[in-house]
């Protein structure tokens, strides 16, 4: 579809561009590609289901809890669930408070400008009073004034968070439900629904509030205008798909050896960069989500796997490298649902400027791992 | 009960083994389908089990004799190799130190390594860290001190090699590994000789030998230099001071016990040995110049670093280069509070750095600022860690340094010493805070809340550990009298704290100064950032001599030993021709060829034998 | 009795390779592998048998043979053998399990392997010169056909330099032996008959002296050892555990047997130029090492550094350095048996030996974790570390040829510093890092793969830990070894000026029993 009138991109990554102009999607349409796709978000929607989940419980119910032992419990604390806890047969819930981490610590979005507000520093005063009011915690507060107020901000990161995933999740599970039922069939497909999705939700609100006594302080309150796309979403994508935090497993922190940027906007070792074959490794904590999902794999997917050299033996491995192909067609997905036009404009004008946003996107996509899910 | 948990006491090692070889499932990837924390709670387990049977041991030997055990464990011919424990107040003390700051890095590990998939093997190295040196504090033996220490610089190696994916971790397992070692050879050495010299390897036998010894100076201070070797390189003191440095690269539980405890068991070999050493006036004279030299060196260096966990590694080797002059001055018990209250000191200062690089997800301190109001247990920490470690407030280390000055009242320029780097490490721990927890948050310290309990839990519990110590002191009768105090030196000491807080807060902690601040020259400023370029002359000089060396030699091998020797051309002709049937696959041949040449050597043999035999029959007439 | 140790092996040699069903390579490894468990089973039961407090030969068998020659089939063990005998049982099976199921040709290759440990088991058991001769040799056939047919590309040059090298050791031997019968003008070759015979110093030289080279060929001493690394190269791995493990020892046996237990004077004298070989040796081959990028060489030079301690014990000539020599010989038996186990595992996995190609082999998903561990378990007990049995055998062998050879012993101590750096370098080469793309795919390692040298290893730490096991059954046969050669006097060679060593009288110590111990340690021997 690559019009007439239009010269070919001279960006770098052109051939990408021009696939997306053309309807293509960052990761080639294959069958096996969107048998991997598909069946790692499956596993991906579950476990996303519990840490959104368990994201929110401790947003609201772990709320300035000194000591939260127990707060992967979801609030359910039997010695069953306590003796499978300690024998680490559990979903690795520090997977996603990393994620939550990544966001707060790289900001971004409007979320991140109202946690700066005076107006959150007036609720979370009200809340932080009701919680610890009357208790030696206050004098605490009083010592270290900002100890609780950036506790919160976490906290409140912990729900954001939790409700993108809450989307997201249900999103993949619907996707794996289509796909079973026949009517996903190419990565096309895919995007389309993950978009679709996205733009559906676009608009959601994010809140939180939390009950301390009996009674609902809102920390968020749906008057701020915190909407799902523009506040998590993107900042997600931000954070955990391009920048994240360098592995302690394959980076040095030492200072003199200036292997990290001192601009965190310049990380590139979010999930669209990392290689995939150290997963498993000492130091690289994504180890902890393959191992999530290598629990909810279906089983066609789990047979794909077997068929290759190693096995069950890499199964972690082989998890991130579909994994990684499925964040790519999400991010086509976001690029898309992006796009200041339609797909198929004709106004050069329109198609210009699309063309702008897209070798926008593909500047950070430079040395990601795009080129190596081409080839696979 | 006390006989039994004496005899016993050589479990407190072995809790640690146990929990080690409990992680086994998981370090060696047994396990697929659950995670590895399981082995964490074992060895926190084990490493709780160690300190409270260790707690019970104090209780027993409280106010006893010390008492020896005897393991026996290899009795060979005339070569007896058994193991004698020391059970005494000292021993099982520095046993409860071990074991308690074990247990708090271990928990620390917790939070700081969640999501670390191989905390299985973490905990398998940690738990047998603890166990070489609880054992090496109980250890009344030579053999068994120095083999600890080789297994030491084994742990030392595979914790820092612990993220080995990383490259510059490869470098630094390999540097701590080998500059340990090369003390380990040479101390290795100082042993085979005291075992000939002496016939005996217990501590206490060879106090009394040496009591005796009548050695030659030139072998008494070979002797002695050797026996020092090793404890130089475990205490990272010049010139084997480098490891410390790279082995930062480590994980930060793992740092927290390097800088107090690690560093403080090659101390604790060197105290034994003390006795030996003072047979050597050169001996102990190269002591004092070595700890001297790392002392001053390694405080100027620490102020110069601009990474956080190494701006406060050099300090150890500072502090360790004191102990080093306690030994050499033979003030034995000096050097084992020195070691305490540093180690206690240290520990904090290391928990507190590491909730700060999680946090911040940097080491580099030029990127910090602003953290103090937002983390509570992080900086009180590091505040109590650093008077704990200088000699300002009446913490632990004001009253060692006192002991200290104290005993060494008599020479000025010890003194000096003291007080220079006392000053020195206040500058640069008031820096480190003002650079790090004061200020204005930057970009990467914006957003900064407090650690989860997993690792505020040991900070705290340190922090009250740090507050209890001169109180445990005076419990244990180590605080000097009041009259006794010497108040000039408690003036002095306190004074260069504070000219060196003061100095470091007036410019650190001052908005006004334009950071990075440039004290010195750059040139200068170059030399003590990359430690005095010690790793480069190393480079230039052990590396370069053994890979040329070693080329050299590979190269004879190849053209000339094996050229002149084989005979190349006999070789190659028999290659060349009649062997290619082998290649073809026609073996059989070449068994037949070998039967044949042995069957000619043999026929050849009866012939040869029975020629000279009979001649030498008809000589002799049999 | 021992006879069975060399028969049972020739008799299921001749079976598999004469029965035609054995070409099925599965089934003729099996065989073998029932054959070589039943040898080491006998061997364990022969340890029962064993008394470790006669110092003499035990469980003798006599057969005439060839008379007019000499020639007796006489066998016996001691403890200078016992441990030998052991080990080559034991590697014998490791080798066989560990060995290719696919193998090409595989009724000849699971026979030559059967007549190898045969052959290597009568050299160690044969108490008749001649007859240790035609086991010394015959042991050449199976190795040399075994290199030659199953070798790698360069199988043809290793192989035959491999038997020139060897066939020259023996010929040197045997001209030994016969100058020895023909000088004493003894009409036998019975060992016990000869070691009564006394001969002038000179002329015990000369013959002490060809006997050297010929076993010091086979150890292999600097620098006649070149043939050892081409030899390993190109050998496939259990030929290399063999060769390593059991091949140079015959050499150091043999030195021990013939050379000192036959010329004691003579190796009095010799004895500090054997132990400066035996620097050259340590301080030469480690050297060599460092610079080779192969994993087989850097394994085959540090056997040429770790033989010198061997010789080094040797030449001192103690009781206490003769039993040191024996448990480093067993030591390095395992030890370096271990490595090229180990080497062999990432060789067939990943196509290459050269440390500059391989990278990250530690990657747990795709790269070979539990074989890197053990690699790691394995340098470091080479670098002697405690806990494992190469760190006990070092320190053996340090501490009894210190008061004998002290300046020869400290150089050989940097061999052991030297040791760290090569085995360092390839574990932190070949396993540290990331694993890089081209090593990405690599076939899945069994645990077939692994079970060899998973026993190994454990093998390695229970003698470290429990090194009694290793030097109980030699101590008579050591002490009267050790006590052939009057000690040379320290002051000779004394290099420090020792002066007057104050005897120790050990302070009167309460010391503290510890039962649990002892009864471990009671129990532990009360095998005999």
């Amino acid at each position: 579809m690559v019009s007439l009138t239009q010269q070919p991109s001279t960006h770098p990554l052109a051939d990408m561009i021009h696939c997306l102009e053309s309807g293509g999607a960052l990761l080639p349409d294959s069958p096996d590609n969107v048998l991997e796709v598909v069946g790692v978000l499956k596993s991906y929607g579950v476990v996303l289901d519990a840490y959104s989940r368990n994201l929110i419980y401790i947003a609201e119910q772990q709320f300035l809890v000194l000591f939260p032992a127990f707060k992967y419990f979801d609030g359910e604390v039997s010695l069953k669930k306590l003796l499978r806890h300690w024998w680490h047969d559990r979903i690795n819930y520090e997977y996603a408070e990393y994620c939550m981490k990544g966001m707060l610590w790289h900001g971004g979005g409007g979320l991140d400008d109202y946690l700066d507000s005076a107006e959150f520093s007036r609720r979370t005063e009200a809340a932080i009073q009701a919680k610890v009011g009357g208790t030696p915690m206050q004098l605490l507060h009083k010592l270290f004034s900002n100890f609780l107020p950036e506790q919160v901000r976490q906290l409140a990161y912990y729900s954001g968070l939790g409700q993108f995933w809450r989307v997201m999740s249900d999103m993949f599970i619907d996707l794996s439900d289509l796909y079973d039922q026949g009517e996903v069939q190419t990565i096309a497909d895919v995007v389309a629904h993950i978009r679709d999705a996205l733009v559906e939700a676009a608009a959601l609100p994010i809140t939180y509030a939390v009950t301390i006594k009996g009674q609902t302080y809102e920390i968020i309150p749906k008057s701020v205008g915190l909407t799902f796309l523009a506040d998590t979403a993107l900042p997600y994508v931000e954070a955990v798909f391009f920048r994240s935090f360098p592995f302690f497993g394959t980076v040095s922190y030492n200072a003199q050896a200036h292997q990290i940027s001192e601009k965190p906007g310049d990380f590139s070792y979010g999930a669209l960069f990392a290689d995939p074959l150290p997963i498993g490794s000492a130091g690289i904590p994504p180890t902890l989500l393959m191992q999530d999902m290598r629990h909810y794999l279906p089983g066609y997917l789990h047979d794909f796997y077997m068929q290759g050299l190693r096995g069950e033996d890499d199964l972690r491995v082989k998890i991130c490298i579909s994994f990684q192909k499925s964040m790519f067609c999400v991010t086509t997905a976001t690029v898309l649902g992006l796009m200041p036009h339609p797909l198929d404009t004709t106004d050069p004008v329109q198609r210009q400027e699309n063309r702008t946003h897209l070798e926008n996107w593909m500047d950070r996509l430079l040395t990601s791992r795009l080129a190596d899910v081409q080839s696979e | 009960m006390s006989q039994f948990l004496i005899q016993t006491s050589w479990w407190v090692p072995g809790y640690g083994l146990i929990g080690a070889l409990l992680t086994l499932p998981w370090s060696a990837g047994l396990v697929h389908r659950t995670g590895p924390r399981p082995a964490a709670y074992f060895n926190l387990l084990m490493t709780a089990l160690a300190l409270i049977h260790s707690g019970a041991l104090l209780q027993a030997v409280w106010n006893q004799p010390p008492q020896r055990l005897l393991i026996p464990w290899l009795k060979i011919l005339d070569l007896d190799l058994s193991f004698t424990l020391e059970i005494s107040v000292i021993s099982v003390g520095a046993a409860i130190v071990i074991t308690a700051l074990s247990f708090l890095a271990q928990f620390f590990a917790l939070g700081y390594l969640e999501k670390d998939w191989a905390l299985g093997r973490f905990y398998a190295l940690m738990g047998f860290f603890e166990a070489a040196m609880s054992g090496i504090v109980l250890s009344d033996s030579l053999f068994l001190s120095y083999a600890l220490l080789e297994m030491l610089t084994l742990s030392t190696y595979l914790l820092v090699g612990f993220w080995y994916a990383q490259p510059l971790v490869v470098t630094a397992a390999r540097d701590a590994f080998l500059t340990k070692r090369v003390g380990d050879l040479l101390l290795l050495m100082g042993v085979l000789v005291v075992f000939t010299l002496a016939g005996s390897l217990n501590f206490s036998d060879l106090e009394t030998w040496a009591q005796t010894a009548n050695l030659a100076p030139l072998t008494a201070t070979l002797l002695g230099l050797a026996l020092i070797a090793g404890p130089t390189g475990k205490c990272a003191q010049f010139p084997l001071n480098l490891w410390l440095d790279e082995a930062m690269e480590g994980p930060n539980p793992a740092s927290i016990l390097r800088n107090s405890v690690v560093v403080a068991c090659g101390a604790f070999v060197l105290i034994k040995l003390q006795p030996i050493l003072a047979i050597s006036p050169i001996a102990l004279t190269a002591l004092m110049i070595l700890g001297t030299m790392t002392a001053i060196g390694a405080s100027l260096v620490a102020i110069a670093q601009i990474d956080i966990k190494r701006a406060l590694s050099h300090t150890t080797s500072a502090y360790l280069g004191l102990v080093f002059l306690a030994v050499g001055m033979q003030q034995t018990d000096l050097a084992l509070l020195f070691l305490f209250t540093h180690a206690i000191g240290k520990a904090l200062l290391f928990m507190s750095i590491g909730s700060v690089i999680l946090t911040t997800n940097t080491q580099d301190l030029t990127e910090m600022g602003g953290l103090a109001g937002r983390m509570p247990a992080t900086t009180s920490s590091f505040v109590v860690g650093t008077f704990a470690s200088i000699g300002l407030l009446p913490l632990g280390s004001l009253w060692s340094m006192l002991e200290w000055g104290d005993s060494f009242w008599s020479s000025p320029w010890l003194v000096g010493v003291l007080l220079l780097v006392n000053g020195l490490t206040a500058f640069n721990l008031t820096r480190v805070f003002g650079l790090a927890f004061w200020g204005e948050p930057q970009i990467k310290t914006r957003r900064t809340p407090e650690v989860p309990w997993t690792m505020a839990v040991p900070m705290v519990s340190l922090v009250i550990i740090a507050l209890l110590v001169p109180v445990m002191l005076l419990q244990w009768h180590l605080l000097p009298a009041l009259e006794n105090i010497n108040l000039l030196l408690v003036l002095l000491l306190i004074s260069s704290g504070i000219v060196g807080c003061g100095l470091g807060g007036f410019i650190y902690l001052n908005s006004g100064w334009a950071k990075p601040v440039n004290l010195v020259g750059k040139p200068i400023r170059d030399t003590l950032a990359y430690d005095f370029w010690i790793e480069k002359a190393y480079r230039l000089s052990v590396v370069l001599g053994v890979v040329q060396g070693s080329r050299l030699t590979a190269w004879l091998d190849r053209y000339v030993v094996d050229g002149m020797v084989n005979l190349v051309g006999v070789v190659s002709l028999f290659t060349g021709e009649s062997l290619k049937y082998t290649i073809s696959g026609q073996s059989r041949n070449y068994l037949l060829t070998v039967f044949v040449g042995v069957i000619l050597t043999f026929i050849a043999l009866v012939w040869s034998f029975h020629f000279p035999y009979s001649i030498a029959q008809s000589l002799f007439g049999h | 009795m021992l006879s069975t140790l060399i028969w049972a092996p020739v008799l299921g040699a001749t079976v598999i390779a004469f029965l035609p069903q054995f070409s099925n390579s599965e089934r003729a490894r099996q065989a073998a592998l029932a054959i070589a468990i039943f040898t080491l089973g006998w061997t364990v039961f022969l340890i029962t048998q064993f008394d470790i407090s006669n110092a003499g030969l035990q469980l003798q068998e006599t057969l005439p043979w060839v008379e007019p020659l000499g020639l007796t089939y006489r066998l016996g063990v001691d403890g200078l053998s016992l441990p030998l005998v052991v080990m080559n049982s034991f590697l014998v099976v490791i080798a066989i399990y560990s060995s290719d199921p696919k193998i090409n040709r595989p009724r000849l290759y699971y026979a030559l392997f059967l007549l190898l440990g045969s052959a290597v088991a009568g050299a160690f058991l044969a108490q008749n010169l001649l007859l240790f001769f035609l086991f010394y040799e015959l042991e050449l056939i199976p190795l040399y056909l075994l290199i030659a047919i199953w070798g790698g590309a360069r199988r043809g040059y290793a192989a035959t330099k491999f038997l020139i090298y060897t066939a020259t050791s023996g010929i040197l031997i045997l001209a030994a032996f016969f100058g020895l019968t023909l000088l004493t003008g003894v009409s036998t070759f019975d060992y016990a008959a000869l070691q009564s015979q006394a001969l002038p110093l000179g002329t015990q030289i000369i013959l002490l002296v060809t006997l050297l080279v010929g076993f010091g060929i086979k150890i292999p001493l600097v620098p006649l050892h070149t043939w050892l690394p081409d030899a390993h190269v190109e050998a496939s791995t259990p030929t290399s555990v063999l060769l390593a493990g059991m091949l140079l020892k015959l050499g150091t046996y043999g030195l021990l047997r013939f050379g000192l237990g036959l010329f004691p004077e003579a190796w009095r004298v010799l004895a500090p130029w054997l132990a400066a070989i035996a620097v050259v040796n340590v301080l030469y081959g480690s050297f060599v090492a460092i610079a080779q990028t192969d994993m087989k060489k850097i394994v085959a030079y540090s056997s040429v550094g770790h033989m010198g301690f061997v010789i080094l014990a040797s030449a001192a000539a103690t009781p206490l350095s003769i039993l040191a020599a024996v448990g480093q010989m067993v030591s390095h038996g395992l030890i370096s048996a271990l490595l090229f186990l180990l080497v062999g595992v990432v060789y067939s996995k990943t196509g290459t030996r050269d440390v500059t190609v391989l990278r990250g082999l530690l990657n747990p998903e795709r790269g070979l974790p539990l074989i890197g561990s053990l690699m790691i378990a394995g340098v470091m007990a080479s670098g002697g570390i405690p806990g494992m049995v190469g760190f006990v055998a070092e320190f053996v062998v340090y501490r009894s040829s210190f008061s004998v050879f002290p300046v020869q012993t400290l150089l050989c101590v940097l061999g052991t510093g030297l040791t760290a750096v090569y085995f360092l370098n390839l574990v932190n080469r070949a396993f540290f890092g990331r694993l890089p793309e081209n090593l990405a795919n690599l076939p899945r390692v069994y645990w077939r793969d692994r079970l060899p040298s998973v026993v190994m290893t454990v093998l390695i730490i229970f003698l470290g830990l429990q090194p009694s096991w290793l030097y109980r059954w030699s101590e008579g046969t050591s002490a009267a070894l050790g006590r052939l050669t009057p000690s040379p006097a320290i002051s000779h060679m004394a290099p420090l000026p020792l002066i007057e060593t104050v005897a120790v009288n050990p302070p009167e110590i309460e010391l503290v029993s510890t039962p649990a111990f002892e009864n471990f340690q009671h129990s532990a021997l009360s095998l005999e």
